[in-house]
């Protein structure tokens, strides 16, 4: 009866109560599509920081790490024992050197990185993240027909500083293992997407064969980067962790590693990235603290409509009093009017919400027209689409954040008609 | 190479500076800079040398020949091991450029690469390029004279002047009272913390001069590590010509 009548009283007047719903479901599309562009970007840090370039975990040495030392390899069959011991990892195994890098009159100093295709494609997808070109990093004869160039692949940045195009020729001089003075000629083979801020603007990505002819450096490789079939070791990657952390430990008891370079490490994607791992942490407090702010000012139109409806009632409230109904039945009965118009916001606010996000998953906001290589935040480059990623979660917890926050506001009104004194508003 | 053709010159034209000074006299710091910077300039000189480099994880030694006019142009080419032949450094004032046989290609190296090591020695391709003089960068004080392990010593302080694009704290050398060769050179960086030692031995006379004839350059971040460069033969004032330091040449000189 009660539920009726507060009902009733809704559509008393509709134009006001309809104002109401729209600034309340309005908050809660707002809050939704907040939630879905911050879970499509976190998405997109975790993909990126993972899947592209760094794997789930990687093995370094200690003085790798501190210094970038050249010297502070690990020896090639780690990777066949670690496979063999864990038969659902992959791993790739990667080599890094400073080196400058001239074409023309441009000379800029570079990353030099050295991959093993093969094994890279099977670990991460950086190799897929062309822009122009093709990822090989074959050997061509050059024009001169004297030399074989080994193909090389280049960050979009790089390429556009140093004015190279694919096909073009690009010098690298390094200093060697050995000391001397390592110099060859490259052929730009391919560009890369930007991923990582630092690669696209210096890095130069070639064979492992290239990079040991060019520095004298045949001991080992200075990362490994492993990748478990097993998914749920990105979110719970300590596990697999320890298994190849056990693994080194004996390996290094059966050959030790030089002194010079420390000790052998693995690390885990939230360690090698903590920027991203803090900004997951980070992206789950900012929903909730701005949804506070959308929902409570969109709740103050409802403390108006609640306080306006008590007040225009006030003479229909006293009547009610003096004919003995009860207090608490009145302040039941405002609080049912509040919590229809806030369950139909909410369901409106979840179905408008839902077409909205759903809207910018497919199609995103696309900022390409005024930075055609993305933006980068944290280390990271993103795609300069930034899409949304919809999760029936965010509806449930945003319209209960909406509910819960409107009940709140609506308890004042409601009050004054506990207040209420029947033979003052009566007369 | 080419830092240690610079090193070479500077030594030269500091001796060279000291000798011009009358030794019987007490030793007028400023008059001693400003001749030294004064000799600097329009010197030309050619020097074969060859250059340990000594690290923990190799040691290597090259052989290579320098010439240098003034302190705006040299030219270095690397004449030993077979690998590296061939190689060639050129600057001209502020620039350096590399010339790889190998590969038939020149390259100008950066202002990035500055601070990078210059062919694998301890050096920087800054102190190829740094045009710093004495008596324009820094203030320089006679912190001590006398007797020093059995050596007469004069020991100069020198402080970068406010302005001065110089990567040191403070310079400390210590100087020969008799011969006025240098002795040690001590570099501070900016914290007054000593990071790397020069060491002058086997001091020859050449044209006159007391000439030490190896110096010895021991970082202090890198314990048993040093780079030692020996002069073995040493001639002055032959007769170069500007467009000797040029790109042209540069390719044929190997």
């Amino acid at each position: 009866m009660l539920l009726f009548i507060a009902w009733r009283n809704i559509w008393r007047n509709p134009v006001r109560s309809l104002l109401t719903i729209a600034a309340l479901g309005g908050g809660v599309v707002m809050v939704i599509l907040y939630a879905a562009f911050l879970e499509g970007m976190t998405r997109q840090m975790v993909q990126y920081a993972t899947e592209i370039s760094t794997g789930q975990m990687q093995l370094h040495r200690q003085s790798f790490v501190d210094d970038q030392d050249l010297y502070a390899t690990l020896p090639w069959h780690y990777i066949e024992r670690i496979e063999r011991r864990l038969p659902e990892v992959v791993a790739a195994p990667r080599l890094y050197a400073a080196g400058l890098a001239s074409a023309g009159d441009n000379s800029s100093g570079v990353m030099i990185k050295a991959i093993d295709p093969l094994r890279e494609r099977r670990v991460t997808k950086m190799l897929d993240h062309l822009r122009s070109g093709e990822a090989r990093f074959d050997a061509v004869s050059s024009n001169e027909g004297v030399e074989r160039r080994y193909n090389v692949v280049i960050g979009t940045q790089m390429a556009r500083n140093m004015h190279l195009n694919i096909g073009d020729e690009l010098v690298l001089i390094t200093q060697a293992a050995d000391g001397s003075i390592g110099n060859a000629l490259f052929r730009i083979g391919g560009v890369l997407r930007p991923v990582e801020p630092n690669f696209d603007r210096m890095g130069v990505l070639m064979s492992i064969e290239a990079y040991q002819q060019l520095m004298y450096l045949e001991e080992g490789f200075h990362e490994l980067a492993l990748w478990t079939q097993d998914l749920t070791a990105l979110e719970q990657p300590q596990q697999p962790q320890q298994h190849v952390a056990s693994l080194l430990t004996e390996l290094h008891a059966e050959q030790p590693l030089d002194e010079l370079g420390g000790a052998a490490m693995v690390r885990n994607w939230r360690q090698l990235t903590p920027a991203i791992a803090d900004m997951l942490e980070l992206s789950k407090a900012m929903v909730i603290i701005v949804g506070f702010i959308i929902v409570g000012l969109a709740s103050l139109g409802m403390l108006n409509t609640m306080l306006m409806a008590v007040h225009e009632r006030t003479h229909e409230f006293g009547i009610l009093l003096s004919i003995g109904m009860s207090r608490w039945w009145l302040l039941l009965m405002v609080l049912f009017e509040s919590l229809f118009l806030a369950l139909i916001s909410a369901v409106i606010g979840s179905i408008a919400g839902t077409f909205v996000a759903r809207y910018f998953e497919q199609y995103g906001i696309d900022f390409s027209g005024s930075m055609p290589d993305g933006y980068d935040w944290g280390g990271i480059v993103f795609e300069p689409v930034m899409r949304g990623h919809f999760e029936p979660q965010h509806l449930l917890s945003s319209s209960l954040l909406m509910i819960t926050i409107a009940m709140l506001a609506s308890l004042i009104p409601s009050w004054r008609t506990v207040r209420m004194k029947p033979a003052e508003v009566l007369r | 190479m080419k830092v240690r053709f610079r090193i070479l010159v500077s030594t030269m034209v500091m001796l060279m500076g000291i000798s011009a000074y009358s030794p019987a006299q007490a030793i007028e710091i400023n008059v001693l800079m400003e001749h030294i910077d004064r000799l600097w300039r329009g010197d030309t000189s050619q020097v074969t040398m060859s250059m340990t480099v000594k690290t923990r994880r190799y040691q290597r030694s090259m052989k290579m020949e320098a010439w240098s006019r003034g302190k705006e142009h040299s030219l270095i080419i690397i004449r030993e091991p077979i690998k590296d032949r061939g190689i060639a450094t050129l600057k001209v004032e502020e620039n350096i450029w590399n010339y790889l046989p190998k590969i038939n290609r020149v390259t100008k190296v950066p202002a990035s690469m500055m601070s990078g090591s210059w062919m694998g020695s301890h050096f920087t391709n800054d102190d190829l390029v740094k045009e710093s003089t004495f008596i324009d960068d820094f203030d320089s004080v006679i912190s001590f004279e006398g007797e020093r392990d059995g050596v007469a010593i004069y020991e100069v302080t020198s402080t970068p002047k406010p302005d001065a694009a110089v990567v040191w704290g403070k310079v400390v050398m210590t100087i020969h009272q008799d011969n006025f060769a240098p002795l040690h050179a001590y570099y501070y960086d900016e914290e007054g913390i000593q990071v790397r030692v020069m060491r002058f031995d086997q001091i020859r006379e050449v044209d006159g001069r007391a000439i030490p004839m190896r110096m010895t350059l021991i970082p202090e971040d890198k314990p048993g590590e040093l780079t030692e460069v020996l002069y073995e033969e040493v001639a002055f004032g032959i007769t170069l010509r500007e467009d000797f330091f040029s790109l042209q040449n540069l390719k044929q000189r190997r």
